[in-house]
């Protein structure tokens, strides 16, 4: 994988580690969700989200399992590059609704920088992930589109929304490499340029939102650090995700 | 919510088959359900989705009365044996 630049590398792995998190924690819902079909549905969501984070793998190690598996999994925790929105827990429902309609809406702007990459590979997944995020944020908006019309489901979603808004803004903390991979051509655009798109997207979909007046009142929210920095819930998160595989290592599952 | 019946079609010339039914709050995540929950396989390439309400299904009192119409079976296996007696009857004549 020698065309991979270490700035590159960067910029693709805060994708890898926010996009294996998010598979995670959709992952999670199976068999909890609060209706068959949604429960099938979140599953589905959650195994693309997984597929994205393993073909950006792919292209930074090839496709060695344990070369994947190292990556994806071993790292020390200062070593991920997940942002906090991806990385916390949340118990109820309608807070992790609104975060996949947030994650979303970002990921597909997220994708649309790796379009023109210079690296061709990277602009080859874009064009796959775009066709499924198209389907996800479809899911989130027809779900949303109905919870939102009753009033006592309205004022949760809204209540969820203004708990994570703060949090959902460390998605736009940029990697370190990322001003490099920009100049390299891996990517048309930080993170942080995408927050003005996003934030119209969450105004069309909720309401116009107080942007000046969002503050870390709801969850914990961590100071920029430029991904290096964990959220607290990421600890038992990982090793939730590592509970199996521990099991033996070496095993061929 | 309400109850949607799920038919898919395969490529080709296969017909549309029940798959089965889920229930949904409205028409558009009716459609996003049944593309999740019956070809996340890809099971078929075509899907209907239909309100079971607009189905149209008469009680059992409206079929029943032609479950007793043998007359109507036309399987060939009478029209066969009729000829082949007549086949029979004629080829022993000649023979005679």
């Amino acid at each position: 994988m020698s065309e991979i630049s270490r700035a590159a590398r960067d910029v693709i792995l805060a994708f890898v580690d926010d996009e294996h998190l998010m598979g995670q924690q959709h992952t999670e819902w199976i068999g909890v969700a609060p209706f068959l079909e949604e429960d099938l549905a979140f599953a589905s969501i959650g195994q693309d989200e997984l597929g994205h984070a393993a073909m950006l793998l792919e292209a930074l190690v090839g496709s060695d399992d344990a070369d994947i598996d190292a990556l994806a999994f071993y790292r020390e925790a200062s070593d991920w590059r997940s942002c906090a929105l991806a990385e916390i827990t949340l118990p109820e429902w309608g807070d992790t609704l609104v975060r996949h309609w947030l994650y979303d809406a970002a990921e597909e702007l997220r994708w649309q920088l790796f379009q023109g990459s210079s690296v061709q590979l990277l602009a080859d997944i874009s064009v796959r992930a775009l066709s499924e995020e198209q389907f996800h944020r479809r899911h989130g908006n027809a779900l949303l589109d109905v919870l939102l019309c009753v009033d006592d489901a309205r004022d949760r979603i809204m209540a969820s929304l203004h708990k994570l808004l703060p949090v959902a803004l460390t998605m736009f903390d940029g990697a370190p490499g990322e001003a490099n991979a920009i100049v390299e051509g891996v990517v048309s655009g930080s993170l942080a340029s995408l927050q003005g798109d996003w934030q119209l997207r969450v105004d069309d979909r909720f309401g116009p939102v107080d942007w000046d007046a969002v503050d870390s009142d709801g969850v914990a929210t961590p100071a920029p650090s430029q991904r290096t920095q964990r959220h607290d819930d990421f600890a038992p998160l990982l090793a939730r995700m590592l509970e199996v595989l521990d099991l033996d290592r070496t095993v061929t599952w | 919510m309400a109850t949607f019946e799920i038919f898919l079609k395969k490529d080709g010339r296969d017909e549309f088959r029940h798959v089965g039914a889920l229930d949904a709050a409205n028409d558009e995540l009716a459609l996003i359900s049944a593309r999740e929950c019956y070809v996340r396989r890809a099971e078929g390439d075509r899907l209907w989705v239909v309100r079971r309400d607009n189905i149209l299904s008469p009680d059992r009192d409206f079929t029943a009365p032609n479950a007793d119409k043998p007359h109507r079976h036309h399987s060939g296996e009478a029209v066969a044996a009729r000829r082949k007696a007549l086949r029979e009857m004629i080829e022993a004549q000649t023979d005679e």
